[in-house]
């Protein structure tokens, strides 16, 4: 049963043949640094689902945020656990995304033909030091609230139009309801769309040119 | 070489497609049934039961009912909020009092008191009833809420949630 509904859905979408292009794939003989792509990967993507549930909940309001973010962590059912998975994972991301950048950097791993891989990747590293920063301002308690005064305080020291980039960034002078807004709308619409549209640039470009093998030490 | 009777005859490949579903499925559930209870959460939780003061017992009127409006905290999630809270009290003997609720049991307008008629109308869809909140006319399907209620000291309490 199962199988014929298998091969019904293969006739129609060819399913195999992408498993099999994805999954199925040669690889060359690789150590465990190869598996950082991967993690890096799978964090995202609870990143993604407890990111979701959290908007169940959360409010980006000045008066509303913090008591939210307590709701979850103190009241509700998981709360503290989805939350909690939410809030490591995001440190884990910064990690892994950095580890895997540098397997790929020390071994040589971005050069012809993978360069497009490696730009994407390096744009993708920002987008996810971008969710650190806008993530971090949500819970609206002190330790978010002075942590994003200083680190957008640090884009008006950039010369010239550093003052306006500021200004822009939180939405005014100082941080306020506009500046959580903002960031929320960031965090939550405008990184995932980004980070969604390069990963699958990465990931096609990984499949599409296979990953390169580990550099020989001798000259061969 | 290969023997079927053995169970240890699993390939290789067998043994990672195992290996690999089995972890999938525990971290699967180890996300999927905390977020069932994280989202139905706040449709199991009771609301607790309060005694509600609702006034001094002096202030009923025999055999009229008598509307007594008090203010009460409530919680929604994060959200603190002050609620009006109305009830209609009627007594017949200063003793035992009906505490009616002013909610229309039909749709949930307000219900009012007009003592000419010796009848609670409802504005929405012309429903009446009598003193003691039973039906009169009109669609509602039962008769006006009751809430528990005591007296202590000469205060009218009554229990909600």
């Amino acid at each position: 049963m199962l199988a014929k509904l298998g091969d019904w859905l293969d006739e129609r979408f060819a399913w195999r043949q992408v498993w099999e292009a994805i999954f199925l794939r040669k690889i060359p003989h690789v150590n465990w640094l190869y598996t950082l792509g991967s993690a890096t990967l799978f964090v995202a993507m609870v990143q993604g689902i407890t990111g979701i549930l959290l908007t169940l909940y959360y409010v980006p309001s000045p008066d509303q945020a913090y008591d939210s973010v307590m709701y979850i962590t103190t009241q509700l059912p998981a709360g503290w656990f989805i939350r909690g998975l939410h809030h490591w994972g995001a440190s884990a991301m910064v990690v892994l995304t950095s580890l895997h950048l540098l397997r790929v950097f020390f071994y040589g791993a971005y050069k012809y033909p993978r360069e497009a891989t490696w730009i994407t990747g390096v744009v993708l590293f920002l987008v996810v030091i971008g969710f650190g920063f806008t993530g971090y301002l949500l819970p609206w308690d002190q330790r978010a609230y002075w942590a994003t005064t200083v680190g957008t305080r640090i884009i008006g020291v950039a010369p010239g139009a550093g003052e306006f980039i500021l200004k822009v960034a939180r939405g005014g002078d100082n941080l306020s309801a506009v500046t959580l807004a903002r960031f929320f709308g960031t965090h939550v619409w405008v990184l995932p769309a980004t980070l969604i549209g390069l990963l699958l640039v990465h990931l096609y470009l990984v499949i599409r040119i296979g990953i390169s093998a580990v550099p020989n030490r001798k000259e061969e | 070489m290969s023997n079927p009777e053995n169970e240890k005859d699993v390939s290789r490949r067998d043994f990672m497609k195992l290996t690999i579903a089995g972890i999938s499925g525990a971290i699967g559930a180890a996300i999927g049934l905390p977020a069932i209870a994280y989202i139905v959460g706040p449709a199991l939780q009771k609301e607790t039961e309060t005694w509600i003061r609702l006034g001094s017992v002096n202030k009923v009127e025999i055999n009229t009912p008598t509307l007594f409006k008090t203010t009460i905290e409530t919680q929604t999630g994060w959200v603190n909020s002050q609620e009006e809270l109305s009830a209609y009290v009627l007594t017949e003997n200063g003793q035992d009092f009906i505490v009616m609720s002013n909610v229309c049991t039909h749709l949930g307008c307000r219900v009012r008191w007009i003592p000419n008629e010796e009848s609670f109308f409802c504005p929405c869809h012309n429903a009446v009833f009598a003193k003691d909140g039973a039906v009169v006319d009109g669609p509602p399907p039962r008769p006006l809420d009751q809430y528990e209620s005591k007296v202590e000291d000469g205060v009218l309490y009554i229990k909600r949630g």
